[in-house]
């Protein structure tokens, strides 16, 4: 679902954020992304959905590369950004109902998506209120309906439980599992390490830009033996 | 008084733009500020001196030469005060770094003395230089010696601060006291409304004055001492600087002392309601959350084209966010007012009056003026109003979201585009009708100037969009923000000037000297006109879909 492949970003010249990173996100696979504040997470995600465009390498999204079939790549992702402040001038349903049009999605599709989602999240008061005047645990709630509303095949979330409050991550876990079950990709970034152990089926940890561990948390764990995952995480992050 | 300065600069820089440009822009940005300053502050305050100059000399032969300087001073403390009051309430309670300075351990006159300079010096550098330039013009008239120019320099730095301090203690006792201001929103469209109101009522004093020019002024100046003693009620030190400038030092001292006694009385107020004011405000729009039938929000849920939707989404946030409806849209507006006043401090007899008989007549050169003049502003207003000049810089933190959706640039570019055109369009070709039907003018004629309008509203906001394209300012904390200090918006109006004045001046010549006939240049005009249409929509095709590629979000 999602191929990554040799991926290098330099910003202006001097700062290698990602440097020669592959990686591969099969159907049903929930992987998480780590790795310490600065590592180059938040710049994969943006060449993965399109945002940046790489230096050099290839990223394919759904079998289409974003470079060359952009829009049906883009078409492919469900993506929810590191913060969830836009547009906030307008309702809740309205930012809905326009993303809806956005990813084409049907009439019938978006009533149901939108009210199983809005219903599981409680949001639905709040959906014929402004977005100006939500929390932003609630913003999040909200970029969570809008990126599912069209069922996509991958979804990409960059920190999304930063701001959500037990309940509510716990539902976002909850669906990730669903969603993946569903035989789509879900790939999100996390510096907090426990979310990664409890959800994933594969974890990938770079550092400084660099890719440092690809694989099962399990296998992780048989190489470092007796130690607890956070021990590893510091040691492969610091050295 | 180092922390001071410091925390200063700290606010200046923050306001206006320091992004890490590449030199190319740097330097692309210095042209463009030379061009406006040269272009468009140098005339303005040339213009001024000249005004000052000839008004003071007539007044001194009626006596009380000193009236004209002071009411123009009056004058432009009025401006600063209604413009400042907006600035003064955002900066001081609703910026986003409110919430990062209100936890650091300093007393409220710090924070409000360090707002309030930075506040003061990057509102009015325009108005510095006016005030410089009537000043001169009052100097030169009198005849005053080398010093006095000490005085006019001290005259220019300080005259903004006693309106400014009028807005600070406005919005300070205001938002001690109601809780309804407490809301960016609806503080910016009241502030809104007044400046409209306040502009509307210089325009109706004005046109109420039967002609315009500086004699009449002068006699009125001279005649009617009213409105001046009503100001010097309200600003009680211009006479004090006034008289300071022709060598009157008890006047300078008197001007200095008021000047610092209303800053220490509005630090005290500072000291005493800022941080009352200042906990417990929202952004905007904290309306309580009703309960509503949330089946009935969902039946709202339709499907629309992509296009369609995206349009509608530009248009709500225009009309939504009170910065850019006051800037955006209730700008339109405002030119007609404007021309009308021109049209009434002209007299009826004068130039524009011959002119609308002879349009009313059917003469063919008037027709030829009305054309060009319909293009001209179309293309101005449309630049003015920068819907397409800040488009993609309204998208600010947001702007990645342009880039992962499944539509592609051009059909963006497309869509921001149209909602400029509608806008901008819409409002020109009203006002030709208008026209029309004021003048009585043929129907084929006022079909073809609305063609005309239109075309130049469609070339000059693909070009608008394409100028944001280059360099988009994305960072802005605040709405008012992403217009104020733009400086896409700026270039792109002064580039439009520019290519105006060049159509209409070969237009001249060929008219003039060549003896081209009326109904050609017209046609020439509207071939011109396609042809740039063409190429601003290729520009926007070809460059800003590689520009908004290129961008990192
Ligand atoms: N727009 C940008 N311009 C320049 N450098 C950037 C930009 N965005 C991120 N960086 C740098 O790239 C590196 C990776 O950043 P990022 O991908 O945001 O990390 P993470 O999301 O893992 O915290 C950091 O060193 C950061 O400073
Ligand atoms: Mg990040």
């Amino acid at each position: 679902m999602i191929k990554f492949k040799n991926v290098t970003k330099v910003y202006n010249k001097t700062i290698k954020a990602v440097n020669n990173v592959s990686f591969e996100v099969r159907g049903g696979e929930i992987v998480g992304f780590t790795g310490p504040n600065g590592s180059g997470k938040t710049t994969t995600i943006k060449m993965l959905t399109g945002i940046l465009p790489p230096d050099s390498g290839k990223i394919k999204i759904n079998g289409f590369d974003i470079k060359k079939n952009m829009i049906q790549a883009k078409s492919s992702i469900g993506y929810i950004a590191d913060s969830p402040d836009m547009f906030l001038r307008l309702k809740g349903i309205e930012f809905l109902n326009f993303i809806a049009d956005v990813y084409k999605v049907s009439d019938d599709d978006r009533k149901k998506r939108v009210s199983e989602l809005a219903e599981r999240f409680e949001l639905t008061d709040a959906l014929s209120s402004p977005m100006m005047s939500y929390s932003h645990g609630m913003r999040q709630k909200l970029m969570v309906i809008a990126a599912l509303v069209h069922n996509p095949p991958v979804w990409i979330l960059d920190e999304p439980m930063t701001g959500l409050d037990p309940k509510s991550s716990y539902e976002l876990k909850e669906m990730m599992r669903e969603h993946a079950k569903k035989g789509n990709a879900v790939f999100f970034s996390t510096h907090v390490l426990e979310v990664a152990e409890k959800l994933c089926d594969k974890v990938i940890i770079i550092k400084k830009g660099n890719l440092l561990y690809d694989g099962t948390l399990e296998n992780l764990e048989s190489q470092h033996l007796n130690q607890t995952l956070e021990n590893i995480f510091l040691e492969m992050t610091e050295n | 008084m180092r922390l001071y300065l410091k925390f200063v600069h700290i606010l200046i820089k923050s306001v206006e733009f320091s992004d890490d440009e590449k030199k190319r822009k740097k330097i692309f940005n210095t042209a463009m500020a030379l061009i406006v300053l040269l272009g468009i502050m140098l005339p303005v305050s040339f213009f001024v001196g000249i005004v000052v100059y000839a008004i003071t000399g007539g007044l001194t032969q009626l006596g009380g030469q000193e009236e004209g300087i002071a009411l123009f001073l009056h004058l432009i403390s009025a401006f600063s005060f209604v413009f400042g009051l907006n600035v003064i309430y955002n900066v001081f309670y609703f910026s986003a770094d409110v919430e990062s300075i209100l936890p650091l351990p300093l007393k409220p006159y710090q924070i409000v003395s360090a707002k309030f300079t930075a506040a003061l010096i990057s509102e009015n550098m325009m108005q510095f230089m006016i005030v410089l330039a009537a000043m001169a013009g009052y100097i030169f008239a009198m005849g005053l010696p080398i010093w006095s120019w000490l005085v006019a320099v001290l005259c220019m730095l300080t005259l903004p601060i006693i309106p400014m301090v009028y807005c600070g203690i406005i919005a300070l006792v205001t938002m001690y006291f109601t809780h309804f201001i407490k809301n960016k929103d609806r503080v910016n469209k009241l502030t809104g409304v007044l400046t409209l109101f306040i502009i509307l009522g210089i325009v109706l004093f004005c046109g109420n004055m039967s002609d315009f020019s500086t004699d009449s002024i002068t006699q009125a100046i001279a005649s009617d001492n009213s409105l001046l003693n009503v100001m010097n009620i309200i600003l009680p030190h211009i006479r004090f600087i006034v008289s300071g400038v022709s060598g009157d030092i008890l006047g300078i001292v008197i001007y200095l002392a008021i000047n610092i006694v209303a800053v220490v009385v509005f630090l005290l107020l500072a000291e005493l309601m800022y941080f009352k004011g200042v906990i417990g405000i929202s952004g905007a729009g904290s309306k309580k959350q009703r309960s509503v039938d949330f089946s009935k929000t969902v039946k709202g849920l339709k499907t629309r084209a992509v296009s369609l939707s995206y349009f509608k989404k530009e248009i709500l946030i225009l009309v939504r966010t009170p910065a850019y409806f006051m800037n955006c849209v209730v700008i339109n507006l405002v030119w007609p007012i404007l021309l009308y006043l021109v049209y009434a401090l002209q007299g009826p007899d004068n130039f524009l009056g011959k002119f609308f008989k002879d349009l009313s007549n059917g003469n063919a050169t008037a027709g030829l003026i009305f054309i060009f003049c319909a293009s001209g502003i179309s293309v101005l207003i449309t630049s003015a109003n920068s819907i397409a000049s800040s488009s993609i810089t309204r998208e600010g933190s947001h702007f990645a979201f342009m880039k992962y959706i499944p539509i592609d640039f051009m059909t963006q570019i497309n869509i921001k585009a149209s909602v400029a055109i509608l806008i901008s369009g819409l409002g020109m070709i009203i006002y030709v009708i208008i026209a029309g039907i004021l003048f009585s003018l043929n129907g084929m004629f006022v079909l073809f100037t609305c063609l005309i309008s239109l075309f130049s509203v469609i070339f000059a906001s693909y070009f608008g969009v394409y100028m944001d394209s280059i360099n988009p300012k994305l960072v802005w904390d605040d709405e008012v923000n992403a217009l104020r200090g733009n400086y896409n918006i700026f270039y792109n109006m002064a580039l439009s000037i520019l290519l105006v004045a060049v159509l209409c001046v070969i237009a001249y010549l060929l008219f003039s000297f060549v003896g081209v006939s009326e109904i050609v240049l017209e046609i020439g005009l509207m071939i011109a006109l396609v042809v740039f249409c063409g190429i601003s929509y290729l520009l926007c095709k070809t460059r800003a879909t590689k520009n908004i590629y290129e961008t990192a979000a």
